[in-house]
Order: C-alpha cells, then sequence, then structure tokens
C-alpha cells in the first residue's frame, strides 16, 4: 500500500524504484555492459525494464532507456508514457533526454549526474528546453552513490570490445567520495 | 520496383557540400569573465555543490570544467590569496576550501544567502587578527565574503597556459584530451573529408530521398531515409553505389504498441500514412524507428549475424530497398574483386563469410546475377577486421536529424554526416545558425516567429566526449521550403 500524502512513504517509494534500478545495473556489469539500469513506473507499477545494451548488441545506441520503452510498449500504448516515470541510475544522456521527450514522460528520478553525455542538465538541458514536445521535470541524486560505485567497478575492468584496450592491471577500485574529485567517466 | 533499374536511373542532386559551422564558431564566447571565490566550511564541501547546483542553472553552452570547483588557500594564486586575506583573517588551517563560483553570476544576495550556512566555522581569536570589518562579529553572525576574480572562459591550449592562469588568475586543469580542437575540425581534417564527399554526395543523398520515398509510400513512415557509406571504398568501375552499406527508411508506423495493430496495419493500402498528415506525438513510434537509428541498427544486425558463432536469427522485416544493400554482396569465395577495394587493407579470405549464416529475412534478397562480376567481400567490416560500430563511415540523410537523433549517430562514431538544406527541420539537431541569404522581404514579426528553434550544432560540441564532421548540402535548384513539423 502506498501512501502518497506521506513525505516519507513517498521517499521510499522512490527509493524502492531506484533500487530496482540498481538491480538492473548490477545485471548489465555481470554481462560486461556498462552499469547503467533503468525502470518505468506506471499507476505505481514497474512496466518496463531496462539496462545498458551496446556490447552485446553491437549498436553504441541501446541504451537502457531504449530497452525499458521497448519492453513497456509491448504491453502499454504509446499514450501510456504521459503518465510514465522513469527511474535511471544514471542521468540520461543527450540522446535518451530527447527520447524521453518525444515519448512525453511525466518526469525522470536519476543517481548519478552525467557531465560528460547528460541531456538533463549535465551537457544540455533538453528536458527544459522549449521544442515542439512538452518539457519534463528531472530530480537527481537518487542513490547517487551507489550508481557511481557501479560505474566504478566496470570502469576499472578492462574492455577487451574496444579497438585499443587500455591495462588497467593496477588500478583499485575507488571507494572515496571526495567533492574535488574528477568523475571517471 | 526494379531496383538494379531504380539505382542506375537515380539522378544525382546538383549542388554544394558546405561545412555546418560549430556553435563555438557561431557562439564565440569572451575569453575570459568575472566570477567569484568564496570561502567555505572544509565538511560542507558536498553540500555547497549540491546547494550551487540545485539554485542556480548552468549555461551548457558554457561548459567550465577546466576550472578546478574548489581550492584549498595554499592552491589560490598569490594575487588572490592577498586579496582574500586582506579582507578576512585566515581560519584555523584545514578547516576552509574556497569555491569558485562562475557564470552566469545569479545575484549576489542571494548567492551569500545560499551559501550562508556553509561559512567557515568561527576562527579562534588570534593574536593578530584585526578588525577588518566593522560590522562583522566574528563570534556571532558567519558571513560570506564574494571575492570577486577573473576566469578564462576556454580551457587552456597547454600545460604552460594551464601553469600561468593557475598561478594569476585561479586553478585550472590542463586535460591533454580535450585540445583546441573542440572549437572547430582542424581545417585540413575538415577540407579532406570534404574533397571525399563532394563528388557523390548528390548520388548519396538522391538515394536517400529513394529510401525517403520508398518508406512514405509502404505506408510504414514518414518520408525520411538514410544512406550509410564506407568512404574508404574506392571503386575502379566508378558505380557510386559500391560504398553503399545500408540503407533504410523511416518506420515509425510500423510498431503494434500495446498489442494494438500498428498505424500502419490500421490503414492498409493507404499511402502515405494519414498519420503523417499532422503531429500527433501518440502515432509517432519513436525515435529508434526514424531513418539514422534503423540504419544504425542495420549495421549492428549484419555484425550480429556474421560476427556470432551462433548467429541467432533476425526478424524485422526489411523493405525491398535496405533488403538489397544490407545483404547483396556476394559471398563466394572468389578472389577479391579489383573492382572493389578498401583504401589501405585488404581484408582476408577468412573473412568472408559461408551463405548458410546468413538469415534474410522477408523479403529475400534479390537474386544475384552470375553475369555481373559482384564484389567479393562484405561491405562491412566485421569485428575481426576491426569494425566497431560506425566508425570511419559517413551518413546520408534526406533531412536533418532530431536531437535524439543527432546524438545517436555521435554515439555510433560516424565521421560525418551529410544532409540537404531543404531537409532542415525545426526539431533538428545539427543546424548551428539560421540560413542567411537573398530572402524576400518578409513581415519581420513573422520572421521572428519562424525562427523559435534551436540551434544546437550537436554535430561538434565541444562539451561532448564524441564528434562528427557536419554538411549542408545546399541544391543549385531552390526546394520548396514549406518544413512539416516532425522528428526526422
Amino acid at each position: 500500500m502506498i501512501f502518497r500524502d506521506d513525505p516519507t512513504a513517498e521517499e521510499s517509494r522512490h527509493g524502492y524504484f531506484m533500487k530496482q534500478a540498481l538491480l538492473m545495473g548490477e545485471k548489465a556489469i555481470e554481462l560486461n555492459e556498462t552499469p547503467v539500469g533503468c525502470v518505468l513506473v506506471y499507476d505505481d507499477k514497474i512496466v518496463g525494464l531496462g539496462m545498458n545494451d551496446t556490447n552485446r548488441s553491437m549498436n553504441g545506441t541501446k541504451h537502457a532507456e531504449f530497452i525499458a520503452i521497448a519492453q513497456m510498449l509491448q504491453s502499454y500504448p504509446r499514450s501510456a508514457l504521459q503518465s510514465t516515470d522513469l527511474y535511471v541510475t544514471v542521468e540520461p544522456c543527450v540522446m535518451c533526454a530527447s527520447a524521453l521527450k518525444q515519448y512525453r514522460i511525466r518526469s525522470v528520478y536519476f543517481g548519478a549526474a552525467n557531465d560528460r553525455f547528460g541531456g538533463t542538465g549535465g551537457v544540455l538541458s533538453l528536458h527544459s528546453d522549449s521544442s515542439i514536445d512538452p518539457k519534463y521535470p528531472v530530480y537527481g541524486g537518487l542513490f547517487e552513490k551507489e550508481a557511481i560505485m557501479l560505474l566504478r567497478r566496470f570502469y576499472i575492468q578492462e574492455n577487451e570490445k574496444a579497438p585499443n584496450p587500455r591495462p588497467k592491471k593496477n588500478r583499485e577500485l575507488n571507494t572515496r567520495f571526495d567533492d574535488d574529485q574528477e568523475p571517471e567517466w | 520496383m526494379d531496383i538494379q533499374k531504380a539505382i542506375r536511373d537515380l539522378h544525382p542532386l546538383g549542388g554544394q557540400v558546405v561545412p555546418i559551422r560549430t556553435v563555438q564558431e557561431t557562439r564565440p564566447v569572451e575569453e575570459f569573465a568575472d566570477a567569484f571565490v568564496a570561502e567555505v566550511n572544509v565538511k560542507a564541501a558536498s553540500k555547497v555543490i549540491k546547494a550551487l547546483d540545485s539554485a542556480f542553472p548552468k549555461d551548457p553552452s558554457l561548459p567550465l570544467s577546466h576550472l578546478r570547483r574548489f581550492a584549498k588557500r595554499e592552491m589560490l594564486p598569490q594575487p588572490l590569496r592577498e586579496a582574500i586575506e586582506a579582507q578576512n583573517a585566515p581560519a584555523a588551517p584545514g578547516q576552509t576550501l574556497f569555491v569558485l563560483l562562475s557564470p552566469p553570476l545569479p545575484d549576489v544576495e542571494k548567492l551569500k544567502a545560499i551559501l550562508a550556512p556553509f561559512a567557515p566555522a568561527p576562527a579562534p581569536a588570534t593574536p593578530n587578527a584585526t578588525a577588518t570589518d566593522g560590522a562583522a562579529d566574528e563570534s556571532s553572525v558567519q558571513t560570506i565574503h564574494l571575492q570577486p576574480v577573473k576566469i578564462p572562459l576556454c580551457p587552456p591550449f597547454n600545460t604552460t597556459q594551464a601553469e600561468t592562469w593557475t598561478k594569476t588568475l585561479w586553478p585550472v586543469v590542463f586535460n591533454p584530451a580535450a585540445p583546441r580542437s573542440f572549437v572547430a575540425p582542424p581545417p585540413q581534417t575538415l577540407a579532406r573529408a570534404q574533397e571525399s564527399i563532394e563528388p557523390h554526395a548528390g548520388y548519396f543523398l538522391s538515394l536517400a530521398h529513394l529510401v525517403a520515398q520508398e518508406a512514405e509510400q509502404s505506408g510504414l513512415g514518414r518520408g525520411v531515409g538514410a544512406v550509410i557509406v564506407d568512404p574508404a571504398i574506392t571503386s575502379e568501375s566508378q558505380q557510386w553505389d559500391e560504398a553503399v552499406l545500408a540503407v533504410a527508411g523511416d518506420a515509425r508506423y510500423s510498431r503494434p504498441e500495446g498489442g494494438a495493430p500498428s498505424q500502419a496495419q490500421q490503414h492498409p493500402d493507404m499511402a502515405p500514412n494519414p498519420a503523417s498528415k499532422t503531429y500527433n506525438a501518440d502515432l509517432e513510434g519513436g525515435p529508434e524507428l526514424h531513418a539514422l537509428m534503423r540504419a544504425v541498427e542495420l549495421v549492428a544486425r549484419w555484425r550480429r549475424e556474421n560476427d556470432r558463432e551462433d548467429p541467432a536469427q533476425e526478424c524485422d522485416t526489411l523493405s525491398p530497398l535496405e533488403s538489397h544493400f544490407l545483404y547483396r554482396h556476394h559471398p563466394d569465395p572468389v578472389p577479391l574483386s579489383p573492382s572493389l577495394k578498401r583504401k589501405h587493407e585488404n581484408p582476408t579470405e577468412s573473412d568472408i563469410v559461408d551463405e548458410s549464416d546468413l538469415h534474410v529475412p522477408l523479403p529475400g534478397p534479390p537474386s544475384v546475377d552470375h553475369s555481373v562480376p559482384a564484389p567479393a567481400t562484405p561491405r562491412i567490416r566485421t569485428r575481426a577486421q576491426g569494425g566497431y560500430l560506425c566508425t570511419d563511415l559517413d551518413v546520408y540523410l534526406s533531412h536533418e536529424p532530431c536531437l535524439c537523433c543527432s546524438m545517436g549517430l555521435l554515439l555510433s562514431r560516424f565521421r560525418a554526416v551529410i544532409f540537404p538544406r531543404g531537409g532542415r527541420l525545426e526539431s533538428g539537431g545539427l543546424a548551428s545558425e539560421p540560413v542567411v541569404g537573398p530572402v524576400a522581404e518578409e513581415d519581420p514579426a513573422e520572421a521572428g516567429s519562424k525562427d523559435e528553434r534551436g540551434y544546437y550544432g550537436l554535430h561538434w560540441r565541444k562539451e561532448l566526449n564524441w564528434r562528427a564532421l557536419g554538411f549542408e548540402f545546399v541544391e543549385d535548384v531552390d526546394v520548396e521550403t514549406h518544413t512539416p513539423v516532425f522528428h526526422a
């Protein structure tokens, strides 16, 4: 039972969905995909799950958001996205931020900001730019550290799929959260 | 449709290939700007960032990642440190940090109010601490002092410049991976690409239009087409289409959603699809069904079918043109056809795939005419051959791609993107400025309202890790200028 009027219940509700997104990120790491996970929530139910799928598909555009949307659209019409919220461990990239706008997502909750590719504040702010589709609200920082740790665990590995893999044998997993630190992705 | 004939009959578009300027070129920024530095409690550093970021939006066209956000007192440039210490007595060593407040600068009072909770803890009274500010009683209210400072808006060229700025202005980070080419592509690179694109651009764009037409007439999508070309494939026989790896049309009406029939199924035998008359978001499918995204997916699909030991059956249906270009290679292990080769490389015979590896969807591949010397090697490089995403490839589009597809092409690592200027769209992601030219006198009010679109110039932005060369094709003849509203 969800008590929407109770802020702590509301907080734990967001927390619950973000944890499910983080679990998708865990799954991605097991499959050697960049650990970004997400869930789509419609009517308090998870209707789509996604994780990054670029290595398996050999397609650099197969981000978690697209996978989750494809899953949702098997059972729901596109119009349902207007009443759907996205929980994603890392801020949507420019591509996904635009896609979410075209799909008219209701709102987006993310964990870690993405100042390399982010499309909802990191690099561009497509969610709040004027366009032929409505703007959508974005809330960041939910389980931020957990999302960053997933990425760090991934990027400490070597990417044997890359054309020129970089040796990373001597790297140690950084578990600190200093504020003056450069992000790793 | 007789595909071979349709391709042979194509007339190239006539026009000029023109580089799309970057937003750094169309909107140059001043080199230096005013900023503030404030001293805050070292323990509150993360809260300071959160408070600032949530209160004041960043200017996305002004990434300042070369500037350190915080500096310790001993890292401050000498002049800045002296100026600060003339205002405030130093707090206990190591207890404070200095935060940079960079443009766009918000209201000073608002800034002070936001930072007030993170003011340094009161310094213990020291004998040489002099009352510099009559109003400030150190034991009571903590105030934030905003020290004006100049900052460089562009990243340093080299370590020397970084060190100079660090010593005189504010601590700066030099990132060798982000050289000054972030402003615009190096001129030689741009010129070389343009030279290689010019000879056949008219043909590839004409083919993109043919693919667009096919998509529209099938009722499966809007009239948008994409053509992926490997510029390294040169043909002695001067067959321009030898270098085409894959083509794809828009298919936004092809997907059944939520168990309901697709827009195309709901309007069988109707072309163009009635949904294309207006922009109703609910009927627009999604960007993964746009021409560019589908073309990228076809290249990936070909690799999945050919790189794997146990290729999975792929079942998305392809149009006749799409199937023709994706599967037209002739898989006989005969010696390489001398008419088709890549610059700087020679694929080995072991890279040639067996026909049994191909799972050709409906409609089937065009039957191979053995009387014509067919190219003997697959055009798309497998992973074993060094093929990775769409690295080093060019994409020709009938329209300016939407923001989503524009970023998709960067994530796919294309070398270059080319579209006709007549295919510009309000929702496009590549143009960086309005078209200026001989325009008939217009109602200024109308002209203003017409230019509401954003000019993102996404192909070459300094903030993004990946960049592509962007070109517009300016046709010799005036094309109709009415621009429909939709995402291509």
